[in-house]
């Protein structure tokens, strides 16, 4: 029933897919961290109306699941896009946008929500005597946020960042529903072609495993060298 | 230097001037706003009124500006109760980063600076280790040196044994007293009324954010006339006698 050979091609053939997986990964992770830098400034100065916005698209998120927001975006990207282009006077046919882009805003985008809270509970935990103490010293506004603050927030929200980088990598397995091509949609093919489903979804569970695994090491590992000591 | 503050809902009508080189303790019961008293001659915390001179610097706090802010703060230098050392930083960058950050200093210089510093202190042996290592005596040290680095006119010392264990109290008053007869001009909140007698030109006490008499030490601690200071120096050693029968 369960056949080793085929298991191990199949290994090989959805672990070529890994790198492409992670590089999406990360680039949902920087963007989703940038966006949600913004999202936190918002709300740290509680910008009006922006402040609202952050308010209805956190509540829209909330409820929605992430497969619906992603069809939604599927098939309204586009359009709002070719919208937006055609006003600034940009001739370009937008419904060529690649659904990897709309998969990579998609997940951003929802993520970004996530980093936002990270990163507001990280500036928090800096304790602010250390803060004073730099004003004290005569340190301007910047530089106590550059030298002081944000080497410490960095350092609190590491953890954190490394699963915010798990739920990229696990969220890019929805692609396959706007034909983006990643380990799991490779499963799924690879599976189709020869009826294996268990030993497909087996390995590719192994891989998505694996490279959990990993990360959470390499962050620990991160973590013990630069921890506040 | 002289201060004076109105109209605050802590501080109510401070007026005090001090000479260069001049050695202030205030004394007094806790929230009484000693602490927010050398918060607001910083602008760590903002007074509503008032004003201060500070060598050739004359600043009105009601429209202060922030290139102002940073010149008042530049020339003093504040330690902590709480000590607020720089976590993610070793103890001698901690005493160099506002050299080269502030004064402009570089590497080298803050360096052999702040090592000279730490010598002072008596924290050689401690240079390249991090603050969690260190007990709250060294951590104490530690900030000291990083405000007397900067070679500020004024240093203010809020509570700076209030946080520490009693036998770590002796190794911090000591380098305070270090520095008070350096001729440092020094403004010192504490709790600790012999170290204040001792080393102090002048000692304020203060109550419900009044100051109520400024005098000599031999004054306040002796021969007062004030009702309300006896009362809290009375109360304040009697504590002490029961202290030391336990």
């Amino acid at each position: 029933m369960f056949d080793l050979k085929a298991s191990y091609d199949m290994f090989l053939g959805i672990l070529g897919l890994l790198p492409k997986t992670l590089l999406l990964a990360v680039t949902i992770l920087i963007l989703s961290t940038l966006l949600g830098i913004v999202i936190a400034i918002i709300q740290q100065y509680k910008i009006p109306v922006l402040i609202q916005l952050i308010g209805l698209f956190k509540l829209f998120l909330r409820g929605t699941p992430m497969v619906v927001f992603l069809y939604l975006m599927y098939y309204a990207l586009p359009a709002m896009g070719q919208l937006i282009i055609s006003l600034l006077g940009i001739n370009y046919n937008m419904n060529n946008m690649s659904p990897v882009i709309i998969l990579i805003v998609t997940v951003s985008l929802t993520l970004s929500a996530f980093q936002s809270e990270i990163i507001r509970g990280a500036f928090l935990a800096v304790d602010y005597g250390q803060i004073e103490a730099a004003h004290s010293l005569g340190y301007s506004f910047y530089q106590t946020f550059t030298r002081i603050i944000v080497p410490q927030a960095f350092v609190h929200a590491v953890p954190d960042f490394a699963n915010s980088f798990t739920v990229a990598i696990k969220a890019t397995s929805l692609g396959f529903l706007i034909t983006v091509i990643d380990i799991f949609a490779k499963a799924k093919i690879m599976a189709a072609q020869n009826f294996r489903f268990v030993e497909a979804f087996l390995m590719v569970a192994l891989i998505y495993w694996g490279a959990g695994i990993l990360i959470t090491k390499i962050a620990d590992r991160y973590e013990n060298d630069v921890r506040i000591k | 230097m002289h201060i004076s503050f109105d109209k605050n809902e802590v501080l109510k009508g401070i007026d005090l001037s001090v000479k260069k080189g001049e050695v202030v303790s205030f004394i007094g019961p806790s929230g009484t706003g000693k602490t927010t008293l050398l918060k607001c001659i910083n602008y760590l915390q903002k007074p509503n009124e008032g004003e201060i001179q500070l060598g050739d610097l004359n600043l009105d706090y009601k429209n202060i500006k922030k290139q102002d802010i940073l010149r008042l703060r530049r020339k003093t230098a504040m330690v902590f109760q709480m000590f607020n050392i720089f976590k993610h930083k070793t103890v001698i960058q901690n005493v160099m980063d506002a050299q080269i950050a502030v004064q402009k200093k570089s590497k080298d210089e803050a360096y052999e600076n702040s090592y000279r510093q730490l010598e002072k202190v008596g924290l050689i042996d401690k240079i390249d280790e991090y603050p969690s290592s260190l007990s709250g005596g060294q951590l104490q040290r530690v900030g000291i040196a990083r405000g007397l680095a900067l070679e500020p006119e004024l240093i203010l010392f809020d509570e700076p044994t209030s946080a520490l264990d009693p036998e770590l109290v002796e190794e911090v008053l000591r380098v305070i007293e270090e520095v008070a007869k350096s001729g440092m001009t020094t403004l010192l909140v504490t709790h600790e009324m012999d170290f204040a007698r001792s080393i102090s030109d002048k000692v304020v006490f203060m109550e419900n954010g009044h100051i109520v008499e400024v005098g000599s030490p031999e004054q306040i601690f002796v021969g007062s006339e004030n009702v309300r200071t006896r009362q809290f120096l009375k109360k304040f050693y009697s504590n002490q006698e029961l202290q030391k029968m336990h």
